[in-house]
């Protein structure tokens, strides 16, 4: 296994996130050579479990100047180099006869010093440009709000990093650090798949391992102090709303509705865990309890919208070095040169932000890990579009071929998912047309393109770079068709046997916190349809 | 609207336990709200298939292990016996051929390839009498280019077991390029209607796998033969020079909705009345007795009978409803027999024991259906709107559903 790749890099980045991502896109494009490695699959930590917001900056406006300001700068940038993963949707900022209608004028005035756009808008009217939203509103304020998705966004920089020479590892986790004296100059690897350890070597090792940053520091012999923060969210069957709709008020719990794709989703619930409990995160009947009694004060036909899913994700928050209590809490970027800070060169974390600001925070490690490599060559990540967001230089023939092509159903969802690079994905053959998953529009020729080229190495991969198994009938049909096409590339049955069931429990797994109604009719029709008709176990080799 | 015996559920349950009682004279009717769990029909009916996680051999002995509680157990072991002879003759008069024993299990091949035990299957598929023999030595595989609810693969890696040498090869057929052409139309029923119009495509079809299964010793294919009639499936038998062996496919199952058509059509033509798409809304109770019942189609026409069975099914059929913190029988407001805690519904693991399974309508010994602690005295549950059981696990769903279908239907003709 990686025989014929390198065992020497100038840097290796640990964490398939979007941070890492980022950062990795970012050093090779600056001509480093670079080395990823994640220990499950990309966009698998907090990047793919949050709203998928992208934020105009404005929920942070009162609060954290510093973050609007960021957000808003990045928001534009990404609506820029990621047009595929963004829709451009607008939000909400709506006020409730049970919130103080005062804190409307400070909250476009906060906006307006952070250089975010509003618009405020009589009641009447937001109803009637957002139709699902509380009509009980009095107050609202348009914020140029979006939705973004992380998978494609992270899956992107990944792609792109790629191109420009970096390799990427996923099933790898680190299991230690490689130190010569004061200096950090590899990484011991696991690599899940073929249960070897292997070590790379690096002259600047990135810990961009989000929450789990704080363990990766550790095995580097340097304590960074970490606070886990779980953040629960609900996923609805259908997409309720057109624009994102927040409250205008202080931030708090479940706030927020953010469309996406074919669903919406709300969240966040936020509630400070024991660390050793990050990766262990599921979504109780409280936090059930809150987001539904919350959201429905957003937009009130939630109260009936079916749930598809409950999922939880974890904000690392980084305590204050001056502060082991955990009280000073930064929300902001925070990058650590341990060189610096704790004598150990060729090291450093990158952490904090959010995904808002992932392209900021790859900017600005590349930028010192340039320094110390005396790279001189400036960040180009803010102008350089991602592979799938590239401009047409024909606008006029991408119009034409929207109205006048019969593009099948499959097609257009491809498009809206992978951008220009749907044009890599073989279509026009009737066989390859073929629809593996019904809900979402997925192909088999888009399925096998997801093979090939995006790093899956089983179903629940798969998920996240195709949306198989993501919309209503949440994989009960669709599972079963691509793992027989997973099977086909792979050539393993029995692994393929394994996923599906692996698959199965990772779906119940986001089911049970809310599995009432529909949803317990669907998981007793899945269970009879893989454990009754196909005879499928949790172990079938 | 007067009958003498009105059933709430068309599924297996409902068609079993109208053909019965109409075999027996009486004047029934059936409603039924639309597609029943026939439709994801496996091919094969359990009697009881597993028990602590074993695989049974003989389920007439296994059953007497079975806790009080229990379906089979509240029928009777000597009733379950001999009603057991009598499913497979009530199923065949339908046009229904289907063979095997219930003191021993015989064995059907999953789509995984792997070998289930069970009591009773529909022949159009091939019985195997012992779980570690698979008969031939070399097999072909066949599937229809583009259909991707049949797992060759899966089904290839299952056969390693046997040492049988298994090649799979897909093919094309003009008359499915129209189906092919939109992406989701290429699924099992389609295909069937494909050959249920005309015998040059059946033809056509076996003479390609005379021609592909040259040098193999069986043939493998997907069950997707035979929508409305079986002929289908015999003149392929006939038709194609060596054994056949169909696996099914993804559901929606052919079998299954042929199954259901010949159950609808034998019990329509006894006199039975099949109300399809109809809802029943609320029942009139007097004295507890169920008097009469209301349906969404038939409006004021209120539907009366002497005896009422309900036999609507599980969860999936919304025979019994979840709320976020409530269970309840939607139709006619019955006792249930199952946990008040929400919270202890659910198991965290996929694959284990669900205990919301277990979960249906309590009744008294007598299948009496219970509404607010007494019994109804001519309102009687069969088939899986029933308790007490994972028939899941238990590989028992088919044999509670027409047993104590039969078994309630002796009840109300004593």
């Amino acid at each position: 296994m990686n025989k014929n790749i390198s065992k020497e890099y100038d840097v290796i980045i640990i964490g398939g996130g979007v941070t890492g991502a980022g950062t990795a896109r970012d050093c090779a494009m600056r001509g480093l050579s670079v080395l990823l490695v994640e220990r499950h699959d990309f966009a698998t930590g907090a990047t793919g479990r949050n709203h998928g917001l992208l934020h105009s900056g404005a929920r942070y406006a009162v609060t954290d100047h510093e973050s609007a300001a960021e957000c808003i700068k990045e928001n534009m940038i990404l609506r820029r180099i990621a047009n595929h993963c963004v829709e451009e949707n607008d939000g909400l900022f709506i006020t409730l006869p049970e919130d103080d209608i005062a804190f409307q004028s400070q909250f476009v005035d906060a906006c307006k010093t952070a250089g975010i756009g509003t618009e405020i808008l009589d009641p009447d009217f937001a109803r009637r440009i957002e139709p699902s939203v509380n009509p009980d509103l009095i107050g609202a304020v348009k914020v140029p709000d979006g939705s973004v998705d992380p998978f494609r966004l992270t899956m992107s920089n990944a792609l792109d990093a790629r191109i420009h020479g970096a390799v990427l590892l996923t099933q790898h986790e680190v299991k230690g650090i490689v130190k010569e004296q004061d200096r950090a100059i590899g990484v011991e690897l696991f690599n899940h798949e073929t249960k070897q350890n292997v070590n790379y070597y690096g002259k600047i090792i990135v810990n961009a391992g989000g929450i789990w940053g704080h363990h990766i520091a550790k095995l580097a012999g340097v304590n960074i102090n970490m606070f886990p923060a779980k953040g629960s969210l609900l996923i609805f069957g259908h997409r309720v709303n057109k624009m994102v709709i927040n409250r205008c008020r202080k931030p708090s719990n479940a706030d927020i509705l953010v469309p996406g794709d074919t669903i919406c989703l709300i969240g966040t619930t936020s509630e400070r865990i024991p660390y050793d409990q990050i990766d262990n995160m599921f979504v109780s009947r409280q936090d059930v309890d809150v987001l539904i009694r919350e959201g429905v004060k957003l937009s009130p036909t939630l109260a009936t919208t079916r749930i598809l899913r409950a999922y939880a994700g974890v904000r690392p928050l980084v305590a204050a070095d001056n502060d082991p209590s955990g009280r000073s809490i930064s929300r902001g970027i925070v990058l650590l040169d341990h060189q610096e800070r704790d004598g150990l060169s060729g090291f450093i974390t990158i952490t904090g932000g959010k995904l808002m600001t992932y392209r900021l925070m790859a900017e600005e490690a590349t930028d010192l890990i340039c320094k110390k490599l005396a790279v001189d060559k400036q960040c180009e990540t803010a102008e350089k579009s991602l592979p799938g967001a590239e401009k047409s230089e024909h606008p006029l023939s991408i119009a034409t071929e929207k109205v006048y092509t019969g593009a099948n159903i499959s097609q257009k969802s491809a498009k809206d998912r992978h951008g220009t690079l749907a044009k890599n994905i073989l279509n026009g053959d009737d066989y390859e047309d073929s629809l593996v998953c019904e809900c979402e529009g997925v192909s088999i020729a888009e399925v096998k393109y997801a093979i090939n080229e995006l790093h899956v190495n089983n179903l629940i991969d798969l998920r996240r770079r195709t949306r198989v198994g993501m919309g209503t009938c949440q994989g009960e049909l669709c599972a079963c068709r691509a793992a027989g096409l997973l099977c086909e590339s792979f050539e393993k049955p029995g692994k393929a046997k394994d996923d599906l069931a692996n698959f199965l429990q990772e779906r119940w797994k986001g089911m049970l916190p809310i599995t009432w109604g529909e949803g317990i009719n669907e998981i007793q029709f899945t269970s009879w349809i893989y454990e009754g008709i196909y005879g499928l176990k949790p172990d079938n080799n | 609207m007067k009958f003498d015996n009105i059933i709430i559920g068309g599924g297996l349950s409902g068609l079993t336990c109208g053909i019965k009682l109409a075999e027996q004279g009486k004047k029934c009717a059936i409603v039924s709200s639309g597609q029943s769990a026939i439709h994801f029909f496996s091919g094969s009916f359990d009697l009881l298939g597993k028990l602590n996680g074993q695989e049974v051999k003989n389920p007439l002995e296994a059953i007497k292990t079975l806790p009080d509680a229990h379906p089979y157990q509240r029928v009777g072991i000597k009733n379950i016996a001999r009603l057991a002879v009598e499913a497979p003759q009530l199923l065949d008069r339908a046009g229904l051929q289907f063979s095997g024993k219930s003191d021993q299990n015989h064995f059907v091949l999953t789509p995984m390839g792997i070998m289930k035990p069970t009591w009773l299957t529909i022949d159009d598929f091939t019985r195997f009498e012992q779980n570690d023999v698979f008969p031939w030595k070399k097999a072909v595989i066949l599937n229809f280019s583009g259909f991707l609810d049949f797992h060759t693969l899966f089904v290839q890696d299952g056969l390693k077991k046997y040492d049988v040498d298994v090649q799979i090869k897909n093919f094309a057929m003009k008359e499915f390029e129209a189906i092919r052409r939109n992406p989701s139309e290429m699924r099992s029923t389609n295909i069937a209607k494909v050959f249920d119009q005309g015998e040059d495509v059946l033809n056509e079809f076996a003479q390609k796998v005379n021609q592909l299964s040259e040098g193999f010793e069986v043939v493998i294919l997907p069950a997707v033969f035979g929508l409305f009639t079986k002929n289908v499936v015999t003149d392929l038998k006939s038709m194609i020079n060596k054994p056949l062996v169909l696996i099914p496919a993804i559901p929606p199952s052919v079998p299954g909705i042929r199954s259901q058509i010949l159950l609808r059509k034998r019990f329509e033509e006894l006199g039975g009345t099949y109300f399809l798409g109809d809802i029943v809304e609320e029942g009139t109770f007097k004295n507890n007795r169920l008097v009469a019942v209301q349906t969404n189609n038939h409006g004021n026409i209120k539907l009366e009978a002497d005896q009422f069975v309900l036999a609507s099914g599980s969860f999936y059929s919304k025979g019994i409803v979840a709320t976020r913190d409530k269970l309840y029988e939607p139709i006619l407001g019955l006792d249930i027999d199952g946990d008040i805690d929400s919270e202890k519904w659910l198991d965290e693991k996929f694959f284990n024991d669900q205990p919301y399974m277990h979960y249906g309508v309590k009744t008294d010994s007598g299948f009496r259906a219970l509404k607010n602690g007494k019994p109804i005295e001519n309102l009687f549950a069969a088939g899986s709107v029933l308790g007490g059981a994972n028939a899941l696990k238990e590989g028992s769903g088919a044999g509670i559903s027409l047993l104590t279908s039969l078994h309630v239907a002796e009840q109300i003709l004593k």
